[in-house]
């Protein structure tokens, strides 16, 4: 294949994303001495995401289909421009199989799984069914689409409450629902199947058991186009609202100093991935209950939010192996045993939403500065006058901390949380320092439900501090003294 | 100068700054302080210092914390409110709308209007759905009554703030 040939040669990467991972991306490509290309719409022209782009291109349109879902806008640009790869990012195309298929044929670099794996694991029906024959525990359920809300009674009734409703095509916690009875069953059937029409342009939906006390652990895996597999340990994500993540560290505190279960479950994820010939970054979630044993969830075939804990405990440059790997070089990993894990890595991810409610909150920010202690990693998209609009996911940035232990992460992790200031802008950083400074976090004990049950949310102190707004007014006064 | 900082509740408090002394080109002082039924319920003074580009404040001259440095701010945020912030005048004609009243919280689409003009509901009923940042919302009604007034369509797409029903 021609890409092989140019295999040394400077190649030009157009970035089909925006905010923090479009950065992230241009800074792998710098690195490699390849061209990184970025592309901004009509309500982006000052996308701070550019900052570490070589070259710039608008791309007329303001809403996702116009711009970062424009596949014909998109091979348009790939042919004007000689883009030799085309690195999605997460969300929009990232885990498109059509897409990927067609730069295929094109002769383009998609700079992630090959199409057949996005296309098996994108599903959730199959994808179980994969798991299945190839001997990784799944949870019970239905392996096909239920048609009517007749149907999922009946399965709901067979496996027994609590169940979950998913949306087949769902992924990020869109298009779940849990359920406790006949009556929610039949409230959420339509709103799941609207909800993942909407977001997924597919609305069947599967019927399957809610583990109880879960804690939600994935494997990181990359692999090449030779066949090598590799996993980089397992982070856990339990800490979420709405099915989505906020916090995130690695290792699993649950796992702990259990090496045979985590060797067992980082196995698992590599045999996984090697069923499906897989050649990129990937990650395996599994759901794992109170007795320690885990059940394949899904297997997201791009790369994540939350993969750079693993980049800290594991030293690994996650996206810089995509790229390689995609061009179908080597990922200058000896073996295995090469990857080795030290520390504690802990993420908060930073959003744009009400901290007690948790609802996006829209925004501009009028004042943002930062003022870490040492080693912090500050992942974001973030400046003064960034205008955070109801057309996107609402996180802004990734704030990632590390130490020896996990009670350093912690330490330093709360010390980060005090020196990030946003203004402006409703954020849950106030959320983030409860979490840090509360109990059962602190112990590492807590499950998928920990936001419901241990509600931190409640003890965000709300009182106006008189102190903060004279503060910041007292700011606005020098500065119009013309300090 | 009196500033008025109002939520969207309607909470209102006055901040006055009572003096400046200027230390320095580089060092500011200011004394404020809040005001409630015309008494003074919190004072305090605020040092302001520029150092490599930044600003530091402080409330004893000595111990400094960084600030996220603003234009003059239209809002401020406290934790999970954002007051609007009125610096020498309090803005006239802000008035809370009646409780059957349903206003966007925040900017979003209409992806389902459950009821009709004319319809009765109860309180706590779901009478829309707002799409926001890829998330359903369910928009319920505070009081019962019947449907007045919907000023809005399915796959309107609103800013914050904006009237979508009445309900009497």
């Amino acid at each position: 294949m021609n890409i092989r040939l140019r295999e040394s040669e400077p190649k030009r990467i157009l970035i089909v994303n925006r905010g923090e991972i479009a950065s992230r991306v241009a800074k792998a490509c710098r690195e490699l001495g390849h061209t990184a290309v970025g592309i901004f719409t009509d309500n982006e022209m000052n996308a701070a995401h550019l900052e570490f782009c070589d070259e710039w291109i608008h791309m007329k349109g303001s809403t996702n289909a116009e711009t970062y879902l424009n596949v014909e806008g998109l091979l348009k640009i790939i042919k004007d421009n000689n883009i030799d790869g085309v690195h999605p990012g997460y969300g929009f195309l990232s885990e498109n199989g059509a897409f990927a298929k067609t730069l295929e044929k094109e002769g383009v670099a998609f700079i992630g799984p090959h199409a057949e794996a996005i296309r098996v694991m994108g599903d959730k029906a199959t994808s179980k069914a994969l798991a299945r024959d190839a001997g990784v525990p799944v949870v019970p359920g239905t392996a096909e689409a239920v048609p009517t809300v007749e149907k999922a009674l009946e399965v709901a009734q067979e496996i027994g409450y609590p169940v979950l409703l998913k949306a087949v095509a769902g992924g990020g916690g869109r298009g779940m629902r849990a359920c406790l009875n006949d009556e929610e069953v039949k409230a959420q059937f339509e709103a799941v199947g609207r909800e993942a029409v909407s977001a997924f342009g597919n609305g069947d939906l599967l019927v399957e058991k809610l583990i109880v006390n879960p804690h939600h652990i994935e494997v990181q895996i990359m692999a090449d186009k030779n066949g090598n597999v590799f996993h980089f340990y397992e982070r856990e994500c339990s800490i979420q609202r709405r099915h989505q993540k906020i916090v995130e560290e690695a290792p699993s505190p649950f796992i702990g100093e259990d090496e045979e279960l985590r060797k067992r479950i980082c196995d698992t994820a590599v045999k996984l991935a090697k069923a499906v010939n897989y050649d990129s970054a990937g990650t395996v979630e599994f759901i794992m209950g109170e007795d320690k044993n885990f059940y394949f969830l899904e297997m997201n075939t791009r790369i994540q939010v939350e993969h750079p804990i693993t980049e800290e405990i594991t030293g690994a440059d996650l996206i810089i192996c995509m790229i390689q790997s995609a061009f179908g070089e080597d990922l200058q990993i000896p073996s295995q045993e090469w990857i080795k894990k030290t520390g504690h890595a802990i993420e908060c991810r930073i959003c744009a939403e009400d901290p007690i409610t948790m609802l996006p909150a829209p925004g501009k920010v009028t004042g943002f500065e930062t003022n870490f202690p040492q080693g912090v990693r500050f992942d974001h998209c973030l400046y003064r006058g960034l205008d955070v609009t109801p057309d996107f996911d609402p996180m802004v940035g990734k704030l990632v901390a590390k130490g020896l232990v996990r009670d350093v992460a912690i330490r330093k992790m709360r010390a980060a949380l005090d020196g990030l200031y946003i203004e402006g802008l409703k954020n849950n950083i106030p959320l983030h320092k409860v979490i840090m400074d509360e109990e059962e976090f602190r112990e590492g004990s807590y499950t998928t439900d920990y936001i419901k049950k241990v509600a931190p949310q409640e003890r965000i102190n709300t009182d106006v501090d008189f102190g903060s707004v004279y503060k910041k007014l007292a700011a606005a006064e020098a500065r119009n003294m013309g300090m | 100068m009196r500033s008025y900082l109002i939520d969207s509740e309607q909470n209102e408090y006055i901040v006055d700054l009572r003096k400046t002394i200027k230390h320095s080109s580089e060092l500011v002082e200011f004394e404020f302080s809040t005001i409630e039924d015309n008494k003074v319920v919190d004072s305090k003074n605020v040092f302001i210092r520029k150092l490599a580009g930044n600003y530091y404040c402080s409330f004893d001259n000595k111990a400094w914390r960084k600030l996220a440095r603003q234009h003059v701010p239209k809002k401020l945020l406290n934790v999970d409110r954002v007051f609007d912030l009125y610096r020498g005048y309090k803005p006239s004609g802000l008035s809370s709308g009646a409780s059957g009243d349903l206003l966007t919280q925040m900017p979003g689409k209409i992806v389902k209007i459950n009821v009709k003009e004319g319809d009765t509901v109860e309180a706590g009923d779901c009478v829309l759905i707002l799409e926001a940042m890829k998330m359903e919302n369910e928009i319920k009604t505070s009081i019962g009554g019947t449907v007045k007034t919907i000023h809005v369509s399915e796959g309107d797409a609103l800013d914050s703030g904006v009237l979508m029903m009445e309900i009497e």
